[in-house]
């Protein structure tokens, strides 16, 4: 617990949290401006022709579950990027500044030391998550009226997304930790880290539907292996026919926390401070 | 001491057999000494000699290819409570550039379940107290040195251990650390500074360790290291005659050498008897002064051919 105080004390004690704070909120702006318009679009159904095989993606789209699930957990896009940057920073700012020698001299037992860095970094995201869900919250029954739907604030779903959410955030710091140990170098590590996330959504899409063109449907389901589009396929709100379940993408996201947050604790254990 | 196997006697460091191998170099090649507690040590080596590498496996940083480094009879990473056993300054820069100096040890207070205080305290202790509230990329490099030896006493440790420390420090800082390492000795703790200057050292240090090459090439007592070298006892003389003293001395069967400035250079016979001859002989002396050998003309015959970097 002492280990935790003192892991998060180093973020409380730096500037990097509240910068990526307001960074936050344009982005946050932006996506909120996104959502509104396409809910009002996909609640007044004015897309004209579409062709028959999505018919019922699209009208799974547009039930009110689904459409409050989305506007409730607005943000998310760039939330997670940005905790998982955070993520990364806990580790790589010790290797930049070099105090990764006095912190493994305070506490010789690094596993103790990895295990408190994934800590202070899921207690920032989760923190980071409550601050954008009051916001979301606030602006997401201000759209869900807007369209004459009601707020939805008793919808089961629309708690289940949001509590998903939270779980994607806390997945997404643990991920950065992990990346944050095995890339050491600051830049390298967020680099690598924005390419995964955004490089992940957009390409890994566009390559798993060539893909998918080429070798059959099949190949669809595997887009729940990217990092990204699991999270983003656990918080959808209803399950979206063609795609696979959400619960796969919950799991595949844990796997892939799990894993990064463990390989990098054995690394560190291993890894020479000089 | 929280910890009941630790007691003050057993404060010392015994490095027995250590090696590290890396990729390209041994940077420490099976080497063993011992440091007492209740004296300063110093740990003298070329540039590349394997200080730095011998001290961070001592605690715990870096892993051995082979041997054993335990304090007070154990590993590093088997100290309950590392910091109240040990401090260490390893290198001046290791702080985070953005956060204030008393933050940087508040953090490791709270880690090491310090109390709060220690930091305000082991601030004072090292004359930080007005910049506690500064970030430490404003820092000069002897202000950083000095933090890291506050970052080091948080715990109140028996065993110090710091790697060049003097570095970046003017003379003033010179003159305080010195007397806060040989009073920490004073008390009774063990103390090991690794450092380049040799003049320094000579002041400061009890004991040293010379190593090069990553092997150990003397341990003892400064004075008994000092004595085994054969160039000890030549006396430095400055007269107006310097030719009439030579031709003196050299009928005594002593050995005379002239330096660049004239002064000349005697060996083979003591101050006295260079005093009676020049009475003999009616030659008149400005300077009679036995030269004392000094470390870094040890050090330097020592290590010679030993060359650090490798
Ligand atoms: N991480 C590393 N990887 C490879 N070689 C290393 C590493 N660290 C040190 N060395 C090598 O080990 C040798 C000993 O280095 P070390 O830093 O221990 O010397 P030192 O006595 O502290 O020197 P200096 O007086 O310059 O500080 C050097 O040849 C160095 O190049
Ligand atoms: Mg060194």
């Amino acid at each position: 617990m002492n280990l935790v105080r003192s892991e998060l004390l180093k973020i409380r004690t730096t500037s990097t949290w509240w910068i990526f704070g307001l960074i936050t909120v344009p982005l946050w702006a932006l996506t909120a401006l996104i959502n509104w318009l396409q809910t009002d679009a996909l609640a007044s159904n004015n897309f004209g022709d579409v062709p028959a095989e999505q018919a019922d993606q699209i009208q799974a789209a547009q039930s009110v579950d689904s459409l409050a699930a989305n506007v409730y957990t607005n943000g998310q896009f760039f939330g997670l990027m940005i905790v998982m940057l955070l993520g990364i920073i806990v580790v790589t700012s010790e290797f930049f500044h070099q105090t990764v020698t006095t912190t493994f001299l305070t506490v010789p037992h690094r596993t103790a030391v990895m295990l408190a860095k994934l800590a202070a970094a899921a207690v920032l995201a989760v923190l980071f998550w409550l601050v954008t869900t009051v916001f979301n919250l606030a602006f997401g029954a201000l759209v869900m009226n807007s369209v004459d739907l009601g707020s939805q604030l008793g919808s089961g779903a629309v708690w289940r997304a949001t509590a998903l959410n939270g779980l994607a955030y806390l997945l997404w710091s643990v991920l950065g930790v992990g990346i944050g140990v095995l890339i050491r170098s600051q830049i390298g590590a967020t680099v690598t880290g924005i390419l995964l996330y955004l490089g992940g959504a957009v390409g890994a899409a566009i390559a798993i539907s060539i893909l998918a063109a080429r070798w059959g449907d099949w190949i669809n389901d595997l887009q729940v292996l990217v990092p990204s589009l699991a999270s983003s396929l656990m918080v959808s709100g209803t399950e979206i026919p063609g795609n696979p379940p959400r619960w796969a993408g919950a799991v595949v996201l844990i796997g892939y926390a799990v894993v990064a947050g463990a390989i990098g604790t054995l690394t560190m254990r291993r890894r020479d401070i000089s | 001491m929280s910890d009941g196997q630790w007691s003050p006697s057993t404060g010392q460091i015994v490095v027995s057999g250590l090696t590290k191998q890396y990729k390209n170099v041994r940077a420490v090649d099976n080497l063993s000494f011992t440091v007492e507690s209740g004296r300063v040590t110093g740990f003298l080596g070329p540039n590349g000699a394997g200080k730095t590498t011998t001290l961070r496996m001592l605690l715990n940083l870096v892993t051995p290819t082979g041997g054993t480094a335990t304090i007070g009879g154990r590993r590093y990473a088997d100290l309950t409570d590392p910091l109240r056993h040990v401090g260490a300054v390893l290198e001046a820069s290791s702080a985070h550039k953005g956060r204030t100096g008393i933050n940087h040890l508040r953090v490791i207070c709270a880690a090491a379940g310090l109390p709060r205080s220690r930091a305000d305290e082991a601030l004072a202790l090292v004359g930080l107290t007005p910049a506690a509230k500064r970030k430490f990329k404003g820092y000069s490099l002897g202000m950083k040195q000095r933090l890291g030896i506050a970052a080091a006493m948080l715990g109140n440790p028996q065993v110090l251990i710091l790697d060049e420390p003097a570095n970046g420090l003017d003379p003033e800082g010179i003159r305080w650390m010195r007397g806060f390492l040989k009073g920490l000795a004073h008390e009774g703790r063990t103390v090991l500074v690794s450092s380049h200057l040799l003049s320094e050292m000579q002041l400061l240090a009890d004991d040293v360790v010379i190593i090069a090459a990553g092997k150990l090439i003397r341990q003892g007592p400064v004075e008994q290291v000092l004595g085994s070298m054969a160039q000890g006892g030549r006396v430095r003389v400055r007269t107006p005659q310097a030719e009439e003293l030579t031709v003196a001395l050299r009928e005594q069967s002593a050995t005379v050498e002239t330096d660049e400035h004239g002064l000349l250079l005697v060996s083979g016979v003591d101050a006295p008897a260079i005093g009676r001859v020049a009475l003999a002989a009616k030659v008149e002396l400005h300077e009679l002064t036995p030269e004392r050998p000094d470390l870094e003309r040890v050090f330097l015959e020592l290590t010679a051919g030993k060359a650090g970097i490798r």
